[in-house]
């Protein structure tokens, strides 16, 4: 593979040095700017109060498999079952029929960059298609 | 059993990694014993008991299976080892700190230890260097002090000399102290006079006081001076106080690693023990360090070279790869060193850490099987009896699991093991228990491990996974016989075909694992690619054959063929799917149904069946006269009748959006898109089945009609081919521009006989009847294009190798047969045979040089491809949108504000850019809800109501430019409106006033109902315009980095041939394919074929055009010479330059005699002013210089030489440039532009003519450097867009844009290389993953980096979930907390109850 020729050390110090040597100048002025820029606080670990949301207000994919996905490791650990179920006996199944009816007890909790959160319960959420 | 990965399970959590560098006391407090002996084994060696204090101790761990760990008593599966240490008779280098070693020595005074900064640096670097968290900055920092330092020779504290340390190869330090030193300074005199009196007594000594003093500075000395260096220089150092000192770079002590990770094999053949690599190495160590001890009061030499013998083997225990003189290499045979267990594919990092080894799965071949779903996959019942499932007994599944646990191992559907929940960890074997009696013992909360059945969900998946959809999950169906089976319809995203392929089965152990796998892996869910938004599964191979054939105009069926097609469909799921037999097409004399009928029952059997499918579309060899088209290449269907048409792989297959299932995906969703794939399938083979389907040699068999027609092209091609041939031997051929005429001729050819091939394609797909085969399975898309067609009966054509004919193996011949300089198609690879007729000896072996040349290109460009996805994935891995849809890394930088600009999401594109394709989803609602008792809208009713309704509030959402997309939609569809119906109107007006009139006006004419459009309708299509779009948003947590790094890594595998001619102009070849690709992602700063882009000033004038080409091309004197004569007079000599007036007005060069003159002068050849005359306006006359000690002659030699060489205009970087003419504009006059050869776009932009503005360059880095960041993203994306356009295959914009938004987010551009990544990311372990693992991590120990858990091939090495994805946020459990009752009001919190004061007062 071509890959592995690029892994030797031999490749030479010299070369990279050349390479790496140019930036030196750009770097620092970045840091320079440091001084002037005024820093926000960052909401590390605080909730976003519920009417200033702005995350979407649809179900994302991800976090349906992953409730569906919890939600099915529960029921196949006894949790008792918030639907009327028929023969069903695959909790993946039971779980999907809970998230159809809205039932899943679970909070999904949306991390934004800063740090702060927001809570969404899953009745709140739009859930377009299954 | 596989553990569950719970979160609250966890008590610590890995959040950071901290590098750091071990001093002698912290090896010392890590170890369990000292050792010391360089014994292995106690005497009696056959009893292979370690000898205590060697390198074996037991105290260290075991490696045999006798004897248990004398620290922690446990035995060898238990105990994790031990470490020891050594301790080294002298200090030596550390080979991975050495570089850091030699860097320190050059910032530090080599007397006091100091750092050599300048009094007024020092103090802000060190405020810097403390402040500085980032890594990036943090090496930044490192190289600048280092720079600095190295200009220093005085020392500012101590006022010493210093001079240049370098290293000496292997691993020594050289210090030339006097380096900058001039001679006779005091300093050095001071330093010579030391040696006064040694020389009184030892003369010889004389001859080795040089003036170049070089001292040796030995571990020690380093030892010694790194120990001196002061608290407060430490951070100049950039080294993290906490957690590495200088002095720890320098070993005097070595940790001797646990047994276990270096276990001694006790050999069964002979006695003795196999011991490792690092063992031996390690005893190696203790023997020398023995030595030196014994010999300390022995002669310096030998102790110096133990000391050197003893450096080599500590760095050969760290690193083995280390090059050494050969002298030195002791003859040893190759071992593996700490670094090598690390590096490399097989090393831990890639081969343990990243990538790992797993249980529950399973390979074998795989074949075909219509009959099986979409997202179902055969599974040998063998296999599925080794493959299990853990399944937790719950109320729900009690009885099941009974009846699985009574079949045991060895019934399929039984199980394997159980593990009851009074014993967790403790499974039980079914084979040897009595298994009625533990069926009847189950109890909820037991796990049962079962085999695998049907409906479970496995991943599948076939390498080289280079996509998202190469490893998908489907739903098991367990079947008999050994292989694993599949729709054929999934073999394009797997790339899989069944000539031997094998593919790899995983079975998800957890719910958590399942429910991801079917819900974001499933083979529905991935029905899109996300490269271009087109659908990837799709009918393939006799899918198509059979529909195409079963829709066409013939095909009619009596009521039992019919019926017998339609229902077999019903199967599975659809068994009880009620099917409307439609009225037959044709009542007498037979009841008659048409094979589109049958094929519209199965798109929609019933009308209760919700889906409706309206598409209009035209296949690629559709002629004229929409539904009369005589290819049936108009397809229209309406509400899911198939009203005219044909189908073919553009409607069914994948790789397309005007296609039928991408519709009924869109409209109706991914399960009734698989399913309808399914029935198509289904039936597909089914007709074709019945109908039988064949190829043979009468279907290649060229007609008389063909062969006539054949023979006439050869010979107007071969006779128009010997005509360029003869023009060019007169020298009448008449060049292309910036061509020689011997590379026109050869377009010239390449272009005449590739004319010939087409013409017999054409011709021979003209004579094929339309049931043949061959011609049926290139139409339907099945298999085969027409130049295959055109290959087999007609003519196989020219064979090219690198784009060009054959060339020349042979002495001025490309095979012996023919002439030598011969030109003639045959000589040069033209094979006019076709494969039917058969090649003569030449041309196949034509035909093989060929077909080797694309061989070899497969075989090259996979390696090449591999290497530049997994750079492409390594670099993008992390980028994700985060909730409020930035596109960031994990470290939380912003990429792209929002994702491709318009935060959609690329798979989720139904129209070339845009979200939604608005004329089909118009006519779709139009179609399906007609709503007969509305009226219909007038034109400007639409446009009203249309502005008026998207004005409204949930409007907003929508984005700018989608607005006004939707509002220039419907303001064309308006006017159409408005046309047509005025039209009609006025046709109609006379003969329809006497029937208006008589009718009730309720009555709505008929022209009022062309393109008729409701009130409902208008609104159901705005609404369902805003719906698509919030689709199309892309979800946060989406993972577009890996996505763009598919999408882009995935296609270049797909890339054939290496260059293509530019278009336009044939002169100019460009790199295009993967090199070009990788040059670009490379950002190499020097291209191999940089071509600038000049648009001009006044574009339409070929004349100014050629002026400013004279202006920008190189024009050498010798260009412009008719001759230069040397003269020689009596009294004179000289050089004589007759100009060639004639040319320089041709070429529209802006040159005269004087121009020429001051070009001489102000050339290299050194000639002065008054040596050049210009004599007239044609004459130039240069005299050899005077004053020169060369003989005249010669100097007239060398100025004959080189006087044509001298560049009298144009830009010396510029070699070639073309006029182009771009594509008439709008008024129909050819436009004019400059292609320019070479790498100076900024000469280029200032050359008068020019629009300054209008120019670019292909080379992202001379862009950046002209124009800067911004302009080279617009390059990198325009170049990427247009490399992968050129090879057919589209790419969505926003995969391209976030590529050239990650290498050009830092301010300049950084390639996807490990040059570019370790300026990209700060993730230790990522780039020690990637590539110079060592480096990577000595780098991090020195600088005491502490690395956090975050990125995505962090968490994959510390088996942590990763923040992307369902790892972007958390779930919490939701309290249903019943509303408190409210709290009855005391007794005195009833005003009532209250004596008011102030009364009490009065």
């Amino acid at each position: 593979m071509a890959d592995e020729e690029f892994d030797g050390d031999d490749v030479g110090d010299d070369f990279e040095e050349v390479e790496e040597d140019e930036n030196l100048d750009d770097l620092q002025e970045g840091e320079d700017d440091e001084n002037q820029v005024e820093l926000l606080t960052a909401g590390e670990g605080q909730a976003v109060p519920t009417q200033k949301r702005i995350t979407t207000p649809y179900m994302t994919k991800y976090e349906r498999a992953r409730v569906l996905g919890t939600r099915a490791l529960q029921i196949a650990m006894c949790a008792p079952v918030m639907v009327e179920i028929d023969a069903e006996s695959d909790p993946l199944q039971i779980a999907a029929k809970e998230l159809r009816e809205r039932k899943i007890p679970i909070i999904i909790r949306r991390y934004l960059p800063d740090g702060s959160f927001e809570d969404w319960g899953i009745d709140e959420l739009i859930i377009s298609d299954f | 059993m596989k553990e569950q990965y719970r979160e609250t399970d966890v008590v610590r959590n890995i959040t950071n990694i901290q590098f750091g560098v071990l001093s002698a006391q912290d090896m010392q407090q890590l170890s369990h014993a000292h050792v010391v002996s360089s014994e292995l084994y106690t005497v009696p060696a056959l009893t292979h008991k370690p000898a205590p204090h060697g390198v074996l101790d037991l105290r260290m761990g075991t490696s045999q299976k006798d004897m248990a760990c004398e620290t922690c008593s446990k035995n060898l599966t238990d105990c994790t080892g031990h470490y020891g240490f050594l301790d080294l008779a002298r200090p030596v280098f550390h080979v991975g700190y050495f570089k850091n070693t030699v860097h320190i020595l050059q910032n530090i005074c080599k007397t006091c230890s100091h750092v050599l900064l300048k009094p007024k640096d020092k103090p802000g670097m060190c405020e810097q260097a403390k402040r500085i968290t980032s890594y990036l900055q943090k090496k930044a920092l490192y190289k600048r002090v280092n720079e600095l330092c190295k200009k220093v020779s005085l020392c500012p504290n101590c006022g010493a000399t210093n001079g240049v340390v370098k290293r000496l190869p292997p691993l020594k330090i050289v210090h030339e102290r006097f380096r900058n030193v001039k001679k006779g300074d005091p300093v050095l005199t001071e330093y010579f006079a030391q040696f006064d009196t040694a020389l009184e007594y030892n003369k010889e000594l004389e001859s080795h006081l040089s003036s170049n003093v070089v001292e040796f500075l030995n571990p020690s000395q380093v030892l010694d001076l790194f120990e001196k260096i002061p608290y407060s220089d430490l951070p100049l150092l950039c080294m993290n106080q906490q957690f590495s000192h200088p002095k720890d770079l320098i070993l005097t002590r070595l940790l001797v690693p646990p047994n276990c990770i270096r276990p001694s094999v006790i050999s069964e053949l002979k006695a003795g023990t196999n011991e490792d690599d690092i063992t031996v190495m390690l005893t190696e160590i203790i023997f020398l360090n023995n030595l030196i001890n014994k010999r300390s009061a022995g002669k310096v030499q030998s102790i110096q070279d133990s000391w050197e013998h003893l450096q080599l083997h500590v760095a050969f225990i760290i690193n083995s790869e280390i090059s050494v003189p050969l002298d030195l290499s002791m003859a040893r045979k190759s071992t593996r060193g700490f670094v090598q267990r690390l590096k490399g594919k097989q090393g831990r990092f890639r081969g343990n850490l990243s990538g790992k080894r797993v249980d529950f799965s399973s390979r074998t071949v795989i074949s075909p099987d219509p009959n099986l779903r979409i997202n179902e996959v055969g599974v040998p019942i063998e296999v599925a009896k080794q493959l299990t499932y853990p399944e937790k007994i719950t109320t729900h599944n009690m009885s099941l699991m009974r009846q699985l646990v009574k079949n045991g191992p060895d019934t399929h559907p039984g199980a394997m093991f159980i593990e009851p929940r009074s014993s967790p960890g403790l499974k039980k074997s079914l084979r040897y228990v009595n298994r009625e009696r533990t069926a009847m013992e189950l109890r909820q909360g037991d796990v049962v491990e079962r085999h695998l059945m049907d409906g479970d969900i496995v991943l599948y998946n076939r390498q080289p996974s280079l996509h998202k959809m190469s490893i998908m999950s489907h739903r098991v169906r367990v079947l008999p016989w050994r292989t694993f089976r599949f729709n054929e319809c999934v073999c394009a995203p797997y790339n899989a075909d069944f000539d031997g392929d094998e593919m790899n089965l995983h079975v998800p152990q957890t719910e958590e694992a399942r429910a991801e796998a079917l819900t974001l892996m499933g083979v529905t869910s991935n029905l899109i690619t996300p490269r271009h938004g087109a659908l990837i599964v799709g009918a393939t191979q006799d899918f198509l054959t059979g529909s195409y054939l079963l829709t066409q105009k013939d095909v009619f069926f009596d009521r039992e063929h019919a019926c017998h097609l339609i229902s077999s469909i019903l199967a599975g799921k659809e068994t009880s799917y009620k099917i409307e037999l439609p009225p037959p097409a044709i009542l007498k004399p037979q009841q008659l149904w048409t094979g589109k009928q049958v094929f519209s029952a199965i798109i929609r059997p019933s009308k209760f069946f919700p889906v409706e499918v309206n598409l209009t579309a035209r296949r690629k060899d559709y002629t004229r006269g929409e539904e009369l088209c005589s290819n049936e290449a108009w397809v229209v269907m309406r509400n899911s009748q198939l009203l005219a048409g044909a189908l073919d792989k553009s409607l069914l297959g994948s790789g397309s959006k005007k296609n039928l299932f991408y519709v009924i995906l869109k409209d109706y969703g991914k399960e009734h898109a698989a399913d309808a794939m399914w029935r198509v399938a289904r039936v597909s083979t089914l007709f074709l089945m019945n109908h039988g389907f064949s190829i043979g040699i009468g279907d290649v068999m060229p007609g008389a009609g063909l062969l006539a027609r054949k023979r006439e092209l050869l010979q107007d091609g071969y006779g128009k081919c010997d005509e360029f041939i003869s023009q060019l031997k007169e020298g009448t051929l008449h060049c292309q521009p910036g061509c020689s005429a011997e590379e026109t001729l050869e377009q010239l050819i390449l272009k005449e006989l590739s004319t010939i091939r087409d013409k017999a394609g054409k011709a021979c797909v003209m004579e094929l009847h339309k049931t043949n085969a061959a011609l049926i399975m290139a139409i339907s898309g099945s298999k085969g294009s027409f130049i295959n067609i055109s290959q087999m009966i007609a003519c196989v054509g020219q064979q090219a190798i690198g784009g060009k004919r054959v060339p020349n193996g042979f002495e001025d011949r490309a095979l012996p047969h023919y002439e030598r300089h011969s030109k003639i198609p045959a000589a040069k690879g033209f094979v006019s045979n076709s494969f039917f007729s058969g090649m003569t000896p030449t041309e196949f072996i034509f035909h093989t040089m060929a077909g080797r040349e694309g061989l070899v290109d497969t075989a090259v460009k996979t390696s090449e491809t591999g290497y530049m996805q997994r750079r492409l994935v390594k670099s993008l891995e992390d980028l994700y949108v985060a909730y409020d849809m930035t596109v960031r890394n994990s470290t939380q930088d912003i990429i792209q504000f929002k994702y491709g600009g318009d935060g959609l999401d690329p798979s989720e594109m139904e129209g070339t850019a845009g979200p939604i394709d608005l004329e089909r989803v118009l006519d779709h609602i139009r179609a399906k809800s007609p709503f007969p008792e509305e009226d219909p809208l007038t034109g400007a009713e639409i446009l009203q109501l249309a502005t008026k309704y998207l004005s409204e509030d949930a409007f907003k959402e929508l984005s700018t430019e989608f607005k006004g997309e939707l509002k220039s939609f419907m303001e064309k569809f308006s006017k159409r409106v408005d046309k047509i119906r005025s039209r009609l109107t006025h046709t109609t007006a006379t003969t329809t006033t006497t029937t208006s009139t008589s009718k009730p006006s309720a009555q709505a004419p008929v022209e009022k109902h062309v393109e008729r459009l409701t009130f409902t309708q208008l609104i159901d299509f705005l609404n369902s315009c805003l719906d698509r779009y919030q689709a199309a948003v892309v979800e946060p947590g989406t993972a577009v980095g890996a996505l763009c790094a598919q999408s882009i890594g995935e296609p270049g595998t797909q890339m054939t041939l290496k260059t293509f001619h530019f278009a336009g102009v044939a002169a100019m070849n460009i790199t295009l394919g993967v090199p070009r690709i990788l040059e670009i992602i490379n950002a190499s700063h020097s291209i191999s074929t940089p071509i600038i882009t000049a648009k001009l000033k006044e574009d339409s004038d070929p004349e100014k055009a050629r002026q400013v080409k004279g202006r920008i091309e190189k024009t050498l004197l010798g260009e412009v010479c008719e001759y230069v004569e040397e003269v020689f007079l009596p009294d004179d000599c000289f050089l004589l330059l007759k100009l060639a007036v004639d040319r320089v007005r041709l070429l529209k060069l802006e040159v005269d005699a004087y121009s020429i003159k001051y070009a001489i002068c102000t050339s290299k050849l050194k000639v002065k002013d008054g040596d050049v005359r210009v004599e007239s306006d044609t004459i130039i006359t240069v005299r050899p210089s005077r004053t020169k000690s060369s003989a005249m002659y010669y100097q007239l030699q060398h100025l004959r030489q080189h006087i044509t060489r001298v560049i009298i205009k144009g830009l010396p970087s510029v070699s070639r440039a073309v006029i182009n003419q771009s594509d008439a504009g709008p008024g129909g006059k050819q436009k004019y532009e400059l292609l320019v050869e070479g790498d100076n776009l900024r000469e280029v932009m200032a050359t008068y003519g020019v629009d300054g503005t209008r120019c670019t360059s292909n080379n992202t880095y001379e862009v950046f450097t002209c124009l800067g960041i911004e302009a080279a993203r617009a390059t990198i994306i325009h170049e990427i867009t247009v490399t992968m356009e050129t090879h057919g295959l589209s790419v969505d914009k926003r995969h391209v844009m976030l590529l050239a938004d990650l290498m050009t987010c830092r301010g300049q551009v950084l390639g996807i290389t490990r040059h570019g990544l370790s300026k990209m990311k700060e993730s230790v372990l990522m780039l020690a993953s990637f590539e110079k693992t060592a480096d990577h991590l000595f780098d991090a120990a020195y600088h005491g980096q502490s690395n956090p858990i975050k990125g995505v091939s962090d968490c994959i090495i510390m088996g942590k979930p990763m923040n992307i994805g369902t790892g972007v946020f958390k779930l919490v459990h939701h309290h249903r907390r019943e509303a408190r009752p409210p709290p009855r009001k005391l007794i005195f919190d009833h005003p009532e109850m209250h004596v008011p004061l102030s009364l009490s007062l009065s």
